[in-house]
């Protein structure tokens, strides 16, 4: 955890108990430290106190006598004497009850919350024993859905305002308000504009009582029928804690986990919602092999491990790569780099596909921040891709430390991000143009962003650097942070977006990386590595660019995708598919069909996201726990265990029996976890993550950032390609609740480069780039940087375009034509 | 009645036709005081002088204006909000001074806002008083034109910005965050308290709230000297006041008295008696929130301490007189009936509380009452108020859900037989 | 978005004011009530799309700004009558007999309390308070206020309305007609009043006066 000073203690009096408590503390939450649980149903402690319930009503001794007054909102101080007991407080406890229940339906054998309710379960405690209201309740239409997944039944909600607040305060996006007022107060959308918001989901987990339900988990389960489970979202790489409950062997729900260090609790509603993807009844469920005739075969494990067996031992070892493992446990990816190195024998393995940063980067960047230090920062710099679309959870800490802990913002983007309304500072640039942005921030006495430069003069600074967008050439968000470093008492935030990217880079699944944050290139680290594992190739390996490329030129010749899909995710989709088509062997490990794996040899169905146990490694280098409560489908496996199988029939030795065995490897091989350990991260202080290397652990990679050799800026229109939270991605499009969320594709353009080029808004035009073209609707958008084309990543359509630097705009016309004449200016190998 | 001077009404009483006009003002010595101070006071010197004419706030709170001035956070910038959202039932004293004699409120706001250091002050009139709010907005206008408001007010550097503000419809707005709340553009919710207004205010800045009675003093108190606004009236409340008197007295209007007269004198010398010589039951001596008098109270004096010590208060200096043909259920259920309406919802006794005591009066009042129900009535009540004691306890952030127990309290205190009587069940057992 | 493209469809002189009262506040948010009048008058009611725009203007959601107009009575966001009848039957009017002023006004207008009449001519509403007890009973048209308004007054009031038709509803006018007791005395006669069920306030554009 980031360093703080202790809080200051006082004494209080606690009904009749001395206890020591931090200074300032709310009532409330020092009496819950101690033992003492206060009934609530307003308060929140990851949001301001409104005193709106009363329910937490205690007495006060003051100079002017004993007072009530509400738990919540009151701080302690020195001397107090508190008394939450008291007959008084009893009294009105009861009364606060009686009348949130004469409106309250009583129909809790029917609603959803029945059995969690804390209204049902502070009724039982504190509650009178009947109601003396005769009258007719206050009746609504019952509920009435606030959005594609969010129903409100108004006659169950007491008016806490948890959910209104949650969106004005934490999620920025008010949406859902009260309307009315006094008796008739209730909390609705605005006409035809529903809660459409990212995080709406959290509403429903904080609303006490059965007022807001998700459609997911209407009437799919009793609480008390609810196994649950804690573990972490594999949706993006920030590592928000979950808890993941099932129901009759299916889940059903997911929960936020409040993790101080992460995500206090919030998730995003792909977060919550995503798990539908593993009961899709497109999981893949038994191994395939393609038949002589080209169509894919159901087959037994023996069958298909012999196939792939065969396959890879026909060929050299560095004749065969690896691409993908970054959507994987820290286990499997430990497992499949010690396959790859060890049984295969190659140096070809890369966890990422088209949008990489330098791994050396990403993985020994130093010094590196903690999530928590956005808590403490003075000036905040995101330059990174939009977070509200590529990391929601990170998003809301980054809003927390503006808006709450009074942090400045400087957003650095190609156009509109969902921090903007909150940021101090905007730099809008086009792509391409980062370097000069640099330059001009660094130069002395420039005259441009002064106003930045001097938000910038005041740390602690912290910095969220990643990718703006796919066209970006990659180096810049080195050049970024070895600006920022500069800053003062900088820290760096490396930003890459698949889910378990930073664990799969630490267990070596990167050309340039060894096990625990050791380069390839560093002889001692090797060394070391090899007296475990035996001699080892001394060289980098090829990365998913390099690997495209020598899979087209026949330097390659099998190939392993693990969750993989690189012709959606490449930079040339075409080069791609016709490297795939070119390899004499592509064994898939995956849980769907994707483009890339439609055609491979062999497919192994695998084990996914709460089927497998382990750990994963996130943004921080903050190292969780994941678990598995559910077998996967059918004959699925754990990748550890087909890869410990497939190298017994390869004459290896992978030793990666069971997960455990895995987890004592890593820690006896990668230096950076040399402490990590599985029980440390269950029990105890730990259970919020350990940020590695912690004690023993150790990082030999000091990865100090430059800003040189940057590719210089595109042509005319250039592409932002950026990523959108609910894109085309298979586990968005096999989530019925999240799948038709995904936006229309289109192209965006500034209005002066659209009416520089006669086009109009709503037009539908074609885009074409030097890999394809694509006929999309134009929208306007003023807030992207002139001379840029903003296309969305991976939606319907639009990842045929694949990412070109630059793109041409027309009014729709001869289409087939201009694709011929750009393929063959072609410049180039594949990717 | 000794005699005293006219501070608020004397310009209005002597110029009925056009006392709202700024030559009439000029001509009658006004704006002469602010001159005077701006050129030769220093602010502090007029927070000595409110201090020391210890004048209670006229808004309903009685609390003393000068030693709320002194509470100001020393941060930048300050705002004065003058509270015009008179709602407070049986209430219309801060309309008649809107209406006729603007400019005194104005004289007012400039001096204070000097005084506590404000360069931006709002006046915030109820939605349903567009008259006076015309009449002020014209005044503003006309002192903007003279120079006695905008930059560098009569030389002296000090510069003002005025600007009227309407409310939408909600007595809540009369609390003073509630009141902030609003002018902020948010639904008029009251704030938790703490921090006041004098630490987090309009846009979270040190604000001072006050209302336009107390501000349409403070010209006379600066002319005049602490001292001599502090010698009238009575020990503990001084100065003049003005109250509305409403209901079944002869003269219903507003009148300026000094503080100390007793009931007696007010409701009989000023309001000239009750309407047909009918028989007084009871009155509300200070808005729809003040516990009810009866006829044992008229020698009790008119000032905050008497009142206290008998159980109510003088609040918003509505007195509201019912003679002896009043249903006492029916007007208490009347004002509940306001309290309920009025509720801003976010509390849950207020919100649920006002609401069921508002229907179980109606089931009285409809002699469909059960006898549990006096029983009833006052444990709702008690969850509102616990212990139902004067001054109220609350379950609740601001005091409108007590407001709406002083009705019941006072009906079942000196009123329970006749209560008793709507209940079938009771009345059979009385009659038996 | 500018703020002309946002209220192109208001009248010149409304778009000046909401300007104006734009630039007014220490911060925009504060113009939302204002602005709710402005395009109240504009709608002839507070329509979703007058929400919407005061929305735009203030940079809050259309959630947020139905939120503050649904708290106060005066936002009306259903069609309201050109005439919009309010009588007080608070406790001061009350006592002194304003039940039988609201249904004498419900009977002449043929508008139940709470309605409007369905040629649109008046909206009845019973209201809470309006700071008229010393001329109780009292009774508003279009906010602009009549004191002393006996039950038989009232229903001719409603009648002249009806009949006359006036463009602009003056208080003084109305009360020299058809009122009885006051607060207190009014001074001189003025001829302002309200050209719609919105507040009549110069800088909010509802009294028919030509901007200055």
């Amino acid at each position: 955890m980031p360093e703080q000073p202790p809080p200051e203690m006082v004494t209080i009096s606690l009904d009749g108990q001395e206890i020591e408590v931090p200074q300032g503390e709310y009532i409330i939450k020092a009496a819950e430290d101690q033992g003492t649980y206060i009934p609530r149903f307003c308060y929140h402690s990851r949001m301001k106190p409104v005193g709106l319930c009363r329910m937490c009503l205690v007495e006060v001794e003051t100079p002017r006598g004993r007072i009530l007054t509400t738990a919540c909102n009151t701080p302690v101080a020195p001397e107090m004497i508190v008394d939450t007991e008291s007959a008084v407080v009893q009294k009105a406890q009861e009364g606060i009850l009686e009348f949130l229940l004469i409106n309250h339906p009583l129909d809790c054998p029917v609603c959803d919350k029945g059995g969690e309710c804390p209204l049902q379960d502070q009724t039982v405690a504190y509650g009178p024993g009947e109601s003396r209201f005769v009258e007719e309740k206050r009746h609504f239409e019952k509920p009435i859905p606030l959005s594609d997944i969010v129903l409100m039944d108004r006659e169950r909600c007491i008016l806490c305002a948890r959910c209104t607040r949650f969106s004005e305060e934490v999620s920025g996006d008010p949406l859902i308000e009260f309307v009315g007022r006094g008796n008739q107060t209730h909390v609705i959308t605005f006409p035809d504009e529903p809660f459409a918001s990212y995080f709406s989901g959290n509403t429903v987990q904080i609303c006490p009582v059965g007022a807001l339900t998700a459609k997911p988990y209407r009437f799919k389960a009793r609480p008390w029928d609810l196994e649950a489970i804690e573990s972490v979202s594999m949706v993006d790489a920030s590592g928000a804690s979950i808890s993941i409950e099932t129901s009759q062997n299916e889940v059903v729900r997911i929960n936020g986990v409040d993790n101080d260090a992460t995500n206090h609790g919030w998730l995003s509603d792909k977060d919550r919602f995503v798990f539908q993807a593993i009961h899709s009844e497109n999981r893949l469920a038994t191994p395939l092999i393609r038949d002589d005739a080209g169509d894919l075969q159901p087959a037994s494990w023996g069958d298909a491990l012999d196939r792939v067996a065969d396959a890879l031992g026909s060929v050299r070892g560095d004749e065969v790569a690896s691409i993908g493992g970054a959507n994987n446990t820290n286990e499997e990816a430990f497992a499949l780099g010690k396959f790859l190195r060890t049984v295969v024998v190659t140096p070809h393995i890369d966890a990422q596909v088209g949008d990489a940063l330098n791994p050396e980067f990403l993985a020994g960047v130093t010094p590196r921040a903690e999530i928590g230090d956005l808590d403490g920062a003075a000036t905040i710099l995101v330059w990174a891709g939009d977070l509200k679309e590529e990391f929601p959870t990170l998003f809301l800490r980054v809003r927390h430390a503006v808006t709450q802990m009074g942090a400045k913002l400087i957003v650095v983007h190609p156009r509109r991000t969902g921090l903007d309304n909150i940021a101090a500072e905007k730099i809008t640039y086009r792509p391409g143009e980062g370097p000069e942005v640099v330059r001009k921030l660094t130069a002395q006495g420039d005259q441009d962003y002064g106003a930045v430069r001097d938000l910038l003069t005041a740390g602690p600074v912290i910095a969220l650097v990643g990718l703006t967008g796919r066209a970006e050439d990659p180096r810049l968000a080195e050049a970024v942070a070895a600006y920022a470093l500069g800053l003062p008492g900088s820290k760096v935030l490396p930003l890459a977006r698949r889910a378990n990217v930073f664990g799969a880079l630490d267990m070596g699944l990167a050309p340039t990386l060894l096990p625990g944050r050791v380069p390839v290139k560093s002889e001692s680290g090797r060394a070391e590595l090899e007296s475990h594992w035996g001699p080892l190739p001394g060289e980098a390996g090829l990365d998913t660019a390099g690997i495209i490329a020598g899979l087209a030129a026949g330097d390659l010749k099998a190939l392993l995708l693990v969750g993989a899909d690189p012709v959606r995710d490449g930079r040339n989709p075409d080069a791609v598919r016709a490297a795939l088509d070119a390899a004499e062997f592509v064994v898939s490990l995956d849980m769907f069909l994707n483009d890339s794996n439609q055609q491979a040899s062999v497919i192994l169905p695998v084990d996914g996201f709460a089927e497998t146990e382990g750990t994963v490694t996130n943004i921080e280098g903050r190292v969780q726990k994941v678990n598995r409560i559910l077998p996967g489908p059918g004959q699925s496996r754990a990748l550890w265990s087909i890869l410990d199988e497939l190298s017994s029939r390869m004459g290896g030795q992978l030793g990666a029996g069971d997960g455990p065995a895995i987890a004592k490897e890593i820690a006896l091989v990668a230096p950076a976890y040399r402490s990590m350990t599985w029980d440390r991260l269950e029990w105890g202080p730990e259970r919020d993550g350990v940020v590695m290397p912690d004690r023993d652990g150790v990082q030999e990679l000091r990865f100090v950032p430059d800003d040189s050799g940057l590719r210089p800026t595109a042509g005319r229109l250039a592409l932002h390609s950026g990523r959108v939270l609910y894109d085309g991605g298979t586990r968005n499009t096999q989530s019925p609740a999240l799948a038709g969320l995904t936006p229309d594709p289109a192209v965006y353009l500034h209005p002066r480069d659209a009416s520089a080029l006669a086009l109009a808004d709503g037009q539908e035009v074609d885009v074409a780039g030097e890999f394809g073209t694509v006929r999309l609707r134009l929208e306007l958008d003023p807030s992207l940087a002139e001379g840029s084309a903003y296309v969305p990543a991976n939606l319907d359509s639009t990842w045929v375009l694949g990412v070109p630097d630059v793109v041409t705009v027309e009014a729709q016309s001869s289409k087939g034509k201009k694709n011929e004449k750009k393929k063959g200016k072609k410049k180039g190998a594949g990717e | 009645m000794t005699s005293f001077p006219m501070i608020l009404t004397e310009r209005m009483t002597a110029h009925p036709a056009d006392s709202h006009l700024l030559d009439r003002y000029e001509a009658t010595g006004g704006y002469e005081t602010l001159r005077q101070a701006l050129l030769s006071m220093k602010p502090e010197e007029i927070v000595e002088q409110v201090k020391a004419a210890n004048i209670q706030g006229r808004g309903g709170a009685a609390f003393p204006a000068g030693i709320k001035w002194g509470f100001l956070a020393p941060i930048e910038p300050r705002y004065l909000v003058i509270n015009g959202d008179e709602s407070e039932p049986g209430t219309f004293k801060d309309r008649q001074l809107l209406e006729r004699d603007p400019h005194q409120l104005i004289e007012g706001v400039v001096l204070t806002s000097f005084a506590i250091g404000a360069n931006h002050a709002f006046i915030y009139i109820r939605g349903e008083y567009p008259k006076p709010a015309r009449r002020v907005q014209q005044a503003v206008e006309a002192a903007y034109a003279k120079g006695y408001l905008g930059q560098n007010i009569l030389g002296s550097g000090f510069d003002l910005d005025v600007m009227v503000h309407l409310g939408g419809g909600a007595y809540i707005c009369g609390e003073e965050t509630a009141l902030l709340n609003s002018l902020e553009g948010l639904r008029g919710e009251p704030r938790l308290k703490p921090p006041f207004p004098a630490v987090e205010g309009l846009y979270a800045k040190p604000t001072i709230v006050n209302n336009v009675e107390t501000i349409s003093n403070i010209p006379w108190i600066v002319a005049n000297g602490g001292d001599a606004y502090a010698a009238i009236g009575d020990v503990d409340s001084v100065g003049t006041r003005l109250f509305s008197l409403s209901g079944h007295v002869k003269k219903p209007g507003n009148v300026e008295v000094p503080m100390g007269l007793t009931w007696r004198e007010l409701i009989y010398d000023i309001g000239g008696g009750i309407r047909d010589d009918n028989e007084l039951k009871a009155w509300v001596p200070g808005g729809a929130s003040a516990p009810w008098f009866v006829a044992e109270h008229l020698d009790t004096k008119v000032t905050k301490d008497d009142c206290a010590k008998a159980g109510s208060m003088l609040g918003s200096g509505a007195v509201i007189v019912m003679d002896e043909t009043t249903n006492v259920v029916a007007a208490a259920h009347r004002i509940v009936k306001f309290f309920s309406h009025e509720s801003c919802g976010q509390c849950t006794p207020c919100r649920e509380g006002t609401t069921w005591l508002e229907r179980i009066l109606w089931r009285l009042l409809n002699r469909a009452g059960r006898p549990s129900d006096i029983d009833l009535l006052l444990d709702v009540c008690d969850g509102i108020s616990p212990g139902l004691a004067w001054p109220p306890r609350m379950t609740t952030i601001c005091p409108l859900g007590p407001s709406a127990v002083s009705p019941i309290t006072s009906i079942m205190t000196h009123f329970r037989e006749e209560v008793e009587s709507m209940i079938p069940g009771l009345q059979e057992v009385a009659s038996a | 978005m500018s703020v002309a493209t946002v209220i192109s469809d208001w009248s010149a002189p409304n778009q000046e004011r909401a300007r104006t009262l734009l630039e007014a506040y220490p911060e925009r948010r504060s113009a939302a009530m204002p602005l709710l009048y402005l395009a109240s008058l504009e709608h002839g009611h507070l329509t979703p799309a007058a929400m919407a725009q005061v929305a735009e203007l203030t940079g809050l959601t259309s959630a947020q700004v139905q939120s503050v107009a649904s708290f106060y009575t005066m936002y009306k966001r259903d069609h309201v009558g050109r005439y919009l009848i309010s009588v007080c039957t608070s406790i001061s009017c009350f006592l002194m007999g304003a039940d039988d002023v609201l249904e004498a006004i419900e009977e002449e207008t043929g508008t139940p309390d709470g309605t409007t009449s369905s040629d649109g001519t008046f909206s009845v509403e019973h209201v809470e308070c309006i700071g008229a007890c010393g001329g109780a009973p009292a009774v508003q048209v279009n906010y602009e206020l009549v004191e002393g308004v006996a039950p038989e007054r009232g229903a001719t009031l409603c009648r002249w309305l009806r009949e006359s038709s006036p463009e602009v509803v003056v208080t003084d006018e109305m009360q020299k007609y058809f009122g009885g007791v006051r607060s207190f005395d009014w001074g001189i006669t003025e001829t302002v009043g309200a050209i719609a069920p919105v507040p009549a306030f110069g800088p909010y554009g509802s009294t028919g006066e030509e901007s200055a």
